[in-house]
């Protein structure tokens, strides 16, 4: 006889959450532990961050917690579609209604790290409602619940939409802008709000973050009983509509058979062109640039971010970024592009076993890179500096440009040969097209390797352009020809002999018989030590400490947000100074480290 | 300078392990020139690590592979000149169609244009991947995607064809037609390893045979030699020491 009844919806969510932490479990091997770490550790620094913030800073309490919330919503669709350790399609053949599942999926997805640290940054509410008495600190508690249950359901909400709606360019584009600017308003949002209200916090403020879902938990706890409860009941109504909207999205995403993000095609493509060698491969990758939603995405993401920026400075009558738009525009598409080999899967057998195949699939990813990102950079620069006015920047915009543009096509090839992260092969990706299924903490340290990497390329034309800006140009071009050259020779001579190794990594994941140690092997405070200066150097290094020595070097009034800037001249120099040796030191302690241990365990051994 | 009469295929001692677990034990193999090989064995036997280590996608841990006589870790550019290789489960250029990633293929390796345009058309018209014009290869099915594999490999004339499970998710027809297509090759001096379950294509279609089990060659050499009197069936199940099961247990299933 067939079993027909299927567990209850409180056994379904207990097998979710084992099955959950299984996966768990065995994901927590080297590098993935580490990772795990450092990422709790950084959580629950901010957790109790934002603890502090309600006993120290009261009002600022709803700003904060609409900083997790965007960070629920943006997170996923920065780090490509967020971690789907239970995915949907698994459970597709359980004789279960769309809604049962899905709230098994939920209480699976709270079985992890991230929501245990947005709780404690949410006991905020709790900590909030003593100055409101006992009442208050009860309507935080649950407001605790209810907050978490809400920001979790409309992350998931979010990744669901992405997953089935983004099934063309256009889509895809629209939300790598969104996603863009979302994020240059986190780095610079502070220029419009200035603009608006001036240093004193605007009542209309004060009003959206605790309209945001994100600010409930405060508003009920400084409403009066009834409309707290009011509060607090349209709170659940909210969570069961958003669970009821997140079942409707996993039926139809199991159902739909969209296979790998891609946009659709009318007509028969243009056929190759009759060329061989380099000019094939770029050809080749030209096409999957059009052809890859995920791709799309990801440079629309760089475009919008590096437009939207200097346009909040706008807004307080800083043009000084507007010329820099193009420059931003390609540190960002490098960034966006460091993965190259990784998202391409175990296709790189097809040019290992082709002879020779090597140099020209190297120098036509570089080729069909600089054709992708070159002439909109090329046009953001010349348009950003004639519409700014700012003359000075002419000679600074004419020798960085190739300068990076050469930088960023060396560094991308570079660091795809030599720091792959390995993913999941295109064809065997789930129903969520914007995912790679790589490890998204590896891919976002690779991420932010380049962002630091590609700026270092054109220090050498910014050096000369302070003595003569002819020089400066002059350097620039020759450094961006050299970066191109060099680095690409580096990496296809790199492929050539460690292509083997890059293939079987992606196929069989990092060789088990590690006798090399690796990060994961550095004593727990070092590996937290490494990862936190990785992530944060560049803050003393580049915006506080080389953005202000450019400032005061050229006189620029605008003090922004540069530190240094607002203190008594004498101050100045020393803090930046402090600020740029702060940021080296950081950055010198998160290489030094590893590659210390790594020498001194080998000698050992040896 | 190697020639016709050295082996299409010469591994020696082979071995690979991963972590623990050792999927190829000091494997030998010799694949004659012109012959039709069938590499057999149960699953996780070490087949496909076995053939990617021959053909260089995988580095061994010791051990040597020669193609025609040429060392395939020496002499990697000259090795991959001579074969075409069909692997089990690797991507693609995801983003092209059939007929692009031939084209690009062909034109990659420096086949003239012409030469390009002509053999893709045969090859997707043969293996009926025609009809698929406008359609990527990542939205294909398992078995176009054996296909165009079979097509890539075939796409340079080589003189070596690898093939790792080549039937494995094809319609019967489609099937029938590649044995078709195999059978000329190796009828024409071609040599062709290909790696199976099913016993009796491999009785079919091939005169070699070796059998792997565990990471270890069992028996190797010409098919009639293997199988003996009986079937390769019962030869095989003989020497991967095998009982077949099924007749116990699954009461429920039965009840």
């Amino acid at each position: 006889m067939a079993h027909l009844l299927t567990p209850g919806p409180a056994a379904l969510a207990q097998h979710m959450i084992r099955m959950r932490l299984g996966l768990m479990r065995h994901s927590l091997r080297g590098d993935n532990a580490s990772n795990l770490y450092t990422g709790v550790s950084l959580g629950l620094i901010l957790a109790f961050g934002t603890i502090a913030v309600a006993v120290l800073w009261p009002a600022y309490l709803p700003l904060t917690l609409a900083a997790w919330l965007s960070g629920w919503i943006f997170g996923p669709i920065f780090i490509g579609g967020g971690s789907e350790a239970l995915r949907p399609e698994y459970f597709s053949m359980l004789p279960a209604t769309s809604g049962r599942i899905a709230a098994a999926l939920l209480a699976g997805a709270f079985a992890g790290p991230a929501p245990v640290v947005n709780l404690i940054a949410l006991l905020s509410l709790p900590v909030y409602g003593w100055r409101f008495g006992p009442a208050g600190v009860l309507v935080g508690l649950t407001a605790a619940v209810t907050t978490l249950v809400t920001m979790v359901m409309i992350s998931r909400v979010i990744v669901a939409l992405i997953g089935l709606f983004v099934r063309s360019r256009a889509t895809a584009a629209a939300v790598g802008i969104v996603t863009g600017a979302a994020i240059a308003l986190c780095s610079n949002g502070w220029a419009p709000v200035a603009a608006l209200g001036g240093t004193d916090t605007p009542a209309w403020s004060q009003v959206l973050v605790r309209v945001l879902p994100s600010g409930w938990g405060v508003a009920a706890i400084e409403a009066a009983w009834p409309l707290a409860l009011a509060i607090l009941i349209a709170n659940a109504v909210v969570i069961a509509l958003l669970l009821a909207a997140w079942a409707a999205l996993l039926a139809r995403r199991v159902v739909s058979a969209a296979r790998g993000g891609v946009p659709p095609r009318r007509g028969t493509p243009r056929p190759f062109p009759s060329v061989s060698g380099v000019r094939i491969a770029a050809a080749k990758e030209l096409r999957a640039w059009w052809r890859d939603l995920v791709r799309v995405q990801l440079l629309a993401t760089a475009f919008s971010y590096a437009i939207v920026t200097p346009l909040l400075l706008v807004t307080i009558s800083a043009w000084i970024m507007v010329p820099f738009t193009g420059l931003i525009a390609i540190v960002m598409a490098a960034a966006s592009s460091a993965n190259l080999y990784g998202a391409d899967g175990t296709a790189l057998w097809l040019t290992l076993m082709t002879p020779g195949a090597e140099r020209a699939d190297v120098r036509g990813r570089q080729l069909a890179w600089l054709l992708i990102v070159g002439p909109a950079a090329v046009f953001l620069s010349l348009a950003g500096t004639l519409a700014s006015g700012q003359t000075w920047a002419w000679p600074w915009v004419l020798g960085l440009l190739p300068a990076l543009l050469g930088g960023g096509a060396g560094v991308i090839v570079l660091l795809a040969v030599t720091s792959l992260v390995p993913g999941t092969d295109p064809h065997k990706r789930g129903g969520n097209p914007l995912s790679t299924g790589a490890d998204e903490t590896a891919e976002t340290g690779l991420a932010w390797l380049v962002l630091v990497a590609v700026p270092a390329t054109a220090l050498p034309a910014a050096g000369a352009m302070l003595l003569n800006p002819w020089a400066g140009i002059a350097t620039g071009v020759l450094t961006g020809a050299l970066s191109a050259w060099g680095l690409g020779r580096i990496a296809y001579r790199r492929l050539e002999t460690h292509g083997i190794d890059l293939l079987n990594l992606m196929k069989y994941g990092p060789a088990p018989e590690t006798t090399k140690p690796t990060t994961a092997d550095l004593p727990i405070q070092h590996r937290i030590g490494v990862t936190v200066s990785y992530s944060i150097a560049w803050l003393p290094l580049f915006p506080q400490g080389l953005a202000p020595m450019f400032m005061k070097i050229f006189g620029v009034e605008d003090r922004g947000w540069f530190l240094a800037l607002h203190l008594p001249p004498i101050w100045q120099w020393p803090t930046i100074i402090f600020m740029i040796a702060l940021g080296l030191l950081m950055y010198g302690y998160a290489i030094l480290i590893p590659m210390r241990l790594i020498s001194s365990s080998s000698a050992a051994t040896s | 300078m190697p020639t016709h009469r050295e082996p299409a295929l010469r591994a020696i001692g082979l071995r690979k392990a991963f972590g623990d677990h050792l999927a190829v034990d000091d494997i030998h193999l010799t694949v004659p020139a012109g012959s039709f090989y069938g590499l057999v064995g149960p699953n996780g036997a070490g087949k496909t690590t076995t053939l990617a280590i021959a053909v260089g996608l995988l580095r061994p841990d010791a051990g040597s592979a020669e193609i025609f006589g040429v060392d395939v870790w020496r002499n990697t550019v000259q090795a991959k000149s001579l074969i075409g290789v069909l692997p089990d489960g690797n991507a693609m250029p995801e983003r092209l169609t059939g007929r692009e990633v031939l084209t690009y293929l062909g034109l990659l390796r420096g086949l003239p244009p012409a030469v390009v345009a002509e053999r893709a058309d045969e090859l997707l018209r043969i293996l009926e991947l025609d009809s698929a014009e406008r359609t990527l290869i990542i939205e294909y099915s398992t078995g176009m995607r054996k296909k165009i594999g079979l097509a890539v490999a075939l796409l340079h004339a080589p003189r070596l064809l690898v093939l790792d499970e080549p039937f494995e998710a094809v319609d019967p027809v489609s099937a029938a037609t590649i044995r078709t297509i195999l059978r000329r090759f190796a009828a024409n001096g071609g040599s062709v390893i290909i790696s199976s379950h099913v016993m009796a294509l491999v009785e079919q279609l091939c005169d070699h045979v070796g059998v792997i089990s565990d990471g270890r060659v069992v028996a190797a050499g010409p098919l009639a030699d293997v199988r003996g009197a009986g079937t390769l069936e019962d030869a095989f199940v003989d020497l991967v020491g095998a009982r077949t099961g099924g007749t116990e247990g699954l009461a429920w299933l039965t009840s």
